[in-house]
Parts: C-alpha cells; sequence; structure tokens
C-alpha cells in the first residue's frame, strides 16, 4: 500500500466555474522524494493543502475522490495524529509563523506542545529541531524579527519536531533572495533520508535538489510523472512552466547522453546547477 | 462557546486593524477614533458574539501595550461587537448605505454604556477630544452628563459610521475562498 | 539550553521591563490578583488613601526597576486627564461654593472632587502599570495554560501583542512611502480623508491575507487537538503565593463589598 494516495481528486472552490483540480491521481511511496511542478496559479497550494490533510475544510469539500494516507481517508483521522503524520510549509515565511509564539524556542514547541507530550520530550524533540535547521543561536529571538530565510528554517524544524513521516513544501523557497534560497536548499538535502518529501514547484532548481521523481500538474490533472528528464522535456512542461532555459539546458542533458538512465538521483544541489548551467534568473 | 481556528485568526487579526485604525486616524489628525473597523468586521463575517470579543480582547491588548486608560472602555468595544452582530443577522450590511446606517446605529448604545464610565470613573473627562465639547456645552449651562453623553454620541456617530462603512468595504471585497467558511456572512450578502 | 532570557524576548511595544525583582519573580497569578485588589481599593478609598496608594505604587515601581517607564505612562496619560478635570469641576460645574475670581469662578469643592477623581484613576493606572511591566505576557498565557484555560484564550490574547509591532512598522513604511510620493497627511481636511483609505486598505489586506495560511500551518501544528497543552518552563508558584492569592481576593471582594451594604 502506498503512504499518500491521491484518487481521482476534484475539487473547485464555492462559487467558482473552474474545476481548480480535475481528475488527480497519484501516489507516494514511503521515502519517496517527489517534485509536482506547475505553473503559477496552477493549482499547487490547493493540491498541498489536500495532500496534507488541510483540506477538506468546512464547505471546501471535495467534487469527487480524496486523499489517504496509510490507507485511510485524511477525514478520518484525528488532527493530533495527522499532525504528527504529514507537515505542511508554505510560501510567504511569515505567515508560517504561527503568530503566538514569542520567541523560536517556543514557535517549534508549539506543536509538541498542543500535543500534550512530557516537558522533557518536547525539549529533546526542539533541541534536535533546532540543531537539523541550525536554528541555536536564535533560540531567544522574536519569530517576526527573523528574515525571510530564517523564518522558512524556522517552519521546517516546528514542523519536523512534530516527528512527521511527509513533509509537503510549497514553493518553500519562492520569497526569498537568491543567497537565502540557496542556503535553505542546502539545509533540505540535510533532512534525515527516511523522510518523504513532496515539494510543489514551479521553479525548478529547488524541485531539482531535493527531487528524483517529477509530476507535472496540468490544467488540474498529473500530465506526466517520472524521472527528471521526461518531465523536463515533456512539451507540456516546457510550455506551462515557460522555462525556454530549462528546455534548453533538458535539451542539452539528452543530446549529451549525460543524465540518460543509470545515472543516479536525485542530484547534489552543486551537481544539478552544474549539469543544467541554470542561470539565475530561471530560478 | 467555541470559534473554529479560522474565526479565532481572524479575531485576532482584527484586533490588529483596530489598533492600527486607531493608529492611523491618530497620524492624520481626524477627529474620528477609527478603532472598531476590525470589530464590526468581525461583526459582519462571524456573528455579534465574535464580534463582540473582538472589542473585549483589542481594548485589554491595548491596555497591556500602549494605554491602561483603554481597559476601562473595554466594555463599550464588547457592545460594539455585539450590536454591529445583531444588525449584520438582521441583513443590515448588505449594502454600503445600510452599512452607514448601521454604524451610527451602533454608536447610540456604545455611547450609552460610554457615558456612565467616563461620568463615574473618569469624573467626565478623558484627556482628550470630546472633552472640549463637553467643556463647552457645560459653559453653556448643560448638566455633566448630558455634556458629556452630547459630546460623545456626536463624534460617535460620526466615527461609526465612517468605521461600519469601511468594514463594509473590506468584507464586501474580501476573496470569496476567504469568505465562503463564514456562514455568517451569507447574513449580509445581497 | 534555556529559553529562559526574556531579555532579546522583550519587545518593544509592550510596557513589559526585564528585571529580577520579587514581583517580576512572582506568579503572574499573583501580580494579577494584586493588580485586581489595588483597583478595588482604589474604588472604594476616599482621596488620601488613593494618594497614599499611589505613592506607594512609585515606590515600588521604583524598587523594582519599573520607575522611568511606569512613571512617564502614568505622567502622559494624567496629565490631559487631570487639567480637563480641573476646567470642568474647579470652573465649568455650577456649585454653591463658588468664588467669583473676577474672570473665572472656582469651587474648592469641585476642585476637592477633580482630586479625588484623580487619585482613584491615578492608583488605578499604577496597578495595571505595575502588572504589565513586570509581568511579561508570555509568562501570563503560560499561567494560564497552567490553569487549564482553553488554548483559543491564550492565542486570541498573543496573537495581536505579536503582531502589532511588524504592522505598526508596516503603517509607518506605508505612511512614508506615501508621503515620498507626494500625498498629503497634514493639509487640509480633504486631503486628510483622502490619505486614509490609502494607508489603510493595505494593511488590512494585509492582515487578512494571514488567515488561510495561518489556520493551515495551526491545524498542522495540532492546536486545539487537546484542551489542554504541555506547559514548558511553567512559572513558578507556591502554597505561599495560593493563599496570599485568596486572601487579597477576599479582601478585594470585602472592601468592595462592605461599602455597598452601608449603603442599603
Amino acid at each position: 500500500m502506498a503512504l499518500l494516495e491521491v484518487h481521482d481528486l476534484a475539487f473547485r472552490f464555492p462559487r467558482a466555474e473552474k474545476l481548480v483540480l480535475d481528475g488527480v491521481s497519484f501516489s507516494v511511496e514511503r521515502g519517496e522524494r517527489v517534485a509536482i511542478l506547475s505553473p503559477n496559479a496552477g493549482g499547487k497550494t490547493t493540491l498541498a493543502r489536500w495532500l496534507a490533510g488541510l483540506l477538506p475544510d468546512g464547505v471546501l469539500k471535495a467534487e469527487r475522490g480524496h486523499v489517504s494516507m496509510d490507507g485511510k481517508d485524511w477525514t478520518e483521522w484525528h488532527i493530533a495524529e495527522r499532525s504528527s503524520a504529514i507537515q505542511y510549509v508554505g510560501q510567504v515565511p511569515s505567515q508560517q509563523m504561527t503568530g503566538c509564539a514569542f520567541t523560536v524556542f517556543e514557535e517549534i514547541a508549539f506543536g509538541p506542545c498542543n500535543l500534550a507530550l512530557p516537558e522533557a520530550e518536547v525539549r529533546a524533540r526542539v533541541d534536535e529541531a533546532m540543531t537539523v535547521c541550525n536554528l541555536r543561536h536564535l533560540v531567544d529571538r522574536d519569530p517576526f524579527t527573523l528574515s525571510g530565510g530564517e523564518q522558512q528554517r524556522l517552519s521546517i524544524a516546528a514542523a519536523l519536531a512534530m516527528k512527521p513521516q511527509v513533509l509537503i513544501l510549497d514553493e518553500p523557497t519562492s520569497n526569498l533572495d537568491p543567497e537565502s534560497r540557496d542556503d535553505l536548499l542546502a539545509q533540505l538535502e540535510l533532512l534525515p533520508g527516511e523522510l518523504t518529501i513532496v515539494v510543489l514547484e514551479v521553479a525548478l532548481r529547488p524541485s531539482l535538489a531535493l527531487a528524483d521523481r517529477f509530476l507535472l500538474l496540468d490544467e488540474g490533472r498529473i500530465a506526466v510523472d517520472g524521472p527528471a528528464i521526461d518531465v523536463l522535456t515533456h512539451p507540456r512542461c516546457i510550455e506551462t512552466l515557460g522555462m525556454t532555459a530549462i528546455t534548453e539546458a533538458g535539451r542539452r542533458i539528452q543530446n549529451a547522453g549525460g543524465w540518460a538512465e543509470g545515472r543516479p538521483l536525485p542530484l547534489t544541489l552543486a551537481d544539478a546547477l552544474q549539469t543544467l548551467q541554470v542561470p539565475d534568473a530561471v530560478r | 462557546m467555541k470559534f473554529d481556528t479560522r474565526t479565532l485568526i481572524l479575531m485576532a487579526a482584527a484586533v490588529v486593524i483596530n489598533i492600527i485604525g486607531g493608529q492611523i486616524a491618530h497620524f492624520l489628525k481626524l477627529p474620528l477614533y477609527l478603532d472598531s473597523i476590525g470589530t464590526i468586521l468581525v461583526a459582519i463575517l462571524a456573528g455579534p458574539l465574535a464580534g463582540g470579543i473582538t472589542g473585549l480582547v483589542t481594548n485589554l491588548v491595548w491596555g497591556l501595550i500602549l494605554n491602561p486608560v483603554a481597559a476601562a472602555f473595554a466594555p463599550v468595544a464588547l457592545v460594539i461587537g455585539v450590536v454591529a452582530g445583531l444588525l449584520a443577522r438582521a441583513g443590515w450590511f448588505r449594502t454600503w448605505w445600510q452599512a452607514t446606517i448601521s454604524g451610527a446605529i451602533v454608536a447610540v448604545p456604545s455611547t450609552i454604556v460610554a457615558v456612565p464610565i467616563i461620568v463615574y470613573m473618569f469624573g467626565g473627562v478623558t484627556g482628550g477630544g470630546p472633552d472640549f465639547a463637553a467643556a463647552y456645552l457645560l459653559a453653556v449651562g448643560q448638566s455633566l452628563v448630558q455634556s458629556v453623553a452630547f459630546s460623545n454620541l456626536g463624534i460617535n456617530i460620526a466615527d461609526k459610521a465612517v468605521t461600519a462603512l469601511i468594514a463594509w468595504i473590506v468584507a464586501s471585497r474580501l476573496p470569496l475562498r476567504l469568505t465562503s467558511n463564514f456562514g455568517f456572512f451569507e447574513h449580509s450578502r445581497v | 539550553m534555556a529559553s529562559g532570557s526574556k531579555q532579546e524576548a522583550g519587545k518593544q511595544s509592550l510596557l513589559f521591563t526585564p528585571g529580577e525583582s520579587l514581583l517580576h519573580k512572582a506568579n503572574p497569578l499573583t501580580s494579577l490578583v494584586i493588580m485586581l485588589w489595588m483597583i478595588s481599593a482604589a474604588a472604594v478609598l476616599p482621596t488620601a488613601g488613593t494618594a497614599i496608594l499611589v505613592l506607594a505604587a512609585i515606590t515600588v515601581s521604583m524598587a523594582t526597576g519599573v520607575g522611568k517607564r511606569s512613571v512617564k505612562r502614568l505622567l502622559i496619560t494624567m496629565t490631559p486627564i487631570g487639567v480637563a478635570l480641573i476646567v470642568v469641576h474647579g470652573l465649568l460645574i455650577e456649585r454653591p461654593d463658588q468664588t467669583d475670581l473676577g474672570l473665572v469662578a472656582i469651587s474648592p469643592d469641585g476642585l476637592d472632587y477633580a482630586l479625588k477623581v484623580f487619585m482613584r484613576v491615578a492608583a488605578m493606572l499604577m496597578a495595571t502599570l505595575l502588572f504589565v511591566t513586570t509581568t511579561h505576557p508570555s509568562e501570563m498565557l503560560k499561567a494560564l495554560d497552567q490553569r487549564g484555560v482553553p488554548p483559543g484564550v491564550g492565542y486570541l490574547v498573543a496573537s495581536p501583542l505579536l503582531l502589532i509591532e511588524p504592522f505598526s512598522d508596516r503603517a509607518k513604511a506605508i505612511r512614508d512611502a506615501q508621503r515620498v510620493r507626494g500625498l498629503d497627511l497634514t493639509g487640509s481636511w480633504k486631503a486628510r480623508i483622502i490619505a486614509l483609505p490609502i494607508l489603510l486598505m493595505p494593511l488590512i489586506t494585509l492582515a487578512l491575507s494571514d488567515l488561510d495560511q495561518r489556520a493551515s500551518i495551526l491545524s498542522g501544528r495540532a492546536f486545539r487537538a487537546f484542551p489542554r497543552r504541555t506547559v514548558i518552563n511553567a512559572p513558578h508558584d507556591s502554597t505561599f503565593q495560593v493563599w496570599f492569592r485568596r486572601i487579597l481576593v477576599a479582601v478585594a471582594v470585602l472592601q468592595l463589598g462592605i461599602p455597598l451594604l452601608w449603603h442599603f
């Protein structure tokens, strides 16, 4: 049984004409690193929230289909169970803050405290998360005074402190300057190997750094599903993402035969950038 | 009573909107308070109880960080939220002119609650704008309660009408995906 | 690893001033009860009593290291109130004992009353100031968590406290940016009315734009999964403080209640 399964999911916002998601189906296995590529306004955030079990919510319901983890529909999960199974980090750094923690420590401890874990366990979790995300020196800072990059590291730390099996990253670097983005990506590469990661992106660079399997979300459906080279060279990908540079890069790899079968993925960030020679403007 | 998390977050944001509104009115030197925009917004979106609590919390938080005197007027802020919510439930926030009239109506009970606090706790003064109006009315021979009531009512009617209008404009421009989970807002839809 | 140092965590917008005094170390509930007792005392004491209360509170605030901030705030708030009280009660309200001084008529009774109100408000204000300058809101919230107060209540108070400062900064940034672009913020009535939505709307939109995301984040972090949360670094409490609070609450209720009974 797949760890995370999306089954024929169709969704529209109330009073909206167009379906945001129109029959999305795919599954994610334990330990996989998946990138879902999609143009802006292509339904990434909506899909991310469905994957993370944050939808359905009130009047926001599926037209058809559902998302399940470990074979159980998200609607059947208790909030405490679900938050220990999956975590979500979104785009805008300041919006990822809980908004009720006075310090970095409290921000990371917020989730574990809500689980009513023993104090020692909470401390151990916060400690570990701060180490992984390199936040020790900021422990007493007010989260809202941190830089965007620091806030994103903080929200990933807070997510990790919940000890999830799956981490959903919705364009985690899109609001960061190039330097903070690279720092964050380097940090993400250090995440524990057993963690299943799904990253939803419009940009190629973070996807390449993190994922070994690529999906293209196009017009509310999954158009392509496979290794990087399949998606990169797929005409719809090039069209929808509108990044000619990628086409170029993709072709180059293909022509050179340098990234054909047998070449292990994921690449490291440096590796990917070098191979692709992705210009900075492309992200 | 248990608000869902989204309503709680709205209420917290509304407290911030209230305080920022008050600060902006202050640095524009407008003769209005504009410190209830968030309260009335919540009243429109989530009902009288949520609106009332937003008002109450605003003044308590204001007391904590800026001016403890604000805490004494917490009951007034509560009444503003509750009455605006009741008017919204009655369908009196559907159009801009209804909202403006509703705002003016809200001013009446809020003044009725404010006057005893001003008169009995603060001896009829607040250290602010209406004191001048009250002083004038006193000078022309009104009683203290009347002077305080009239001076505050006048400013309140103008203030709450503008406030309610702003809240209505904000609410009507909110994206559907944001408002669709606030069922109470149906009372204010045309 | 300690999250103890509140020095760095102390936000500028808060009236809280870090320190090591007894009041700082007291359980936040104890400080809260002291405040409530002082307010109730101020409500019933005669002028001499409230004046002593004010002086005592100022002395305590000096001793706890929060004096400068409290007294400054006290003066800022009380000066206009004091002036207005003197004008309204000493000069404007007609009383039988008014003595004509040519231009104005002064009433000693009115001035007495003005002083009474002034001292009462000042005592209540000092009570509140002593509490907020020595109690960090996060400690207060922990104390509430510990008492089993629902997490939603804590959120409603904590979140605005944290968000005000970034938003105030943003408001100032927008104001300055608009001023550079020629928006008239000090000119005529009309100009300032026009400026209002330009300053206000972006901030309101911004405050509300966080809503969806923050709801997701809180739900993802198991917010309100259980009626009680774990409290880290729970504020210290003692049997002495528990009894002290009980007695003080009883005294506060009695001192309010007895004068009421007297009236009937």
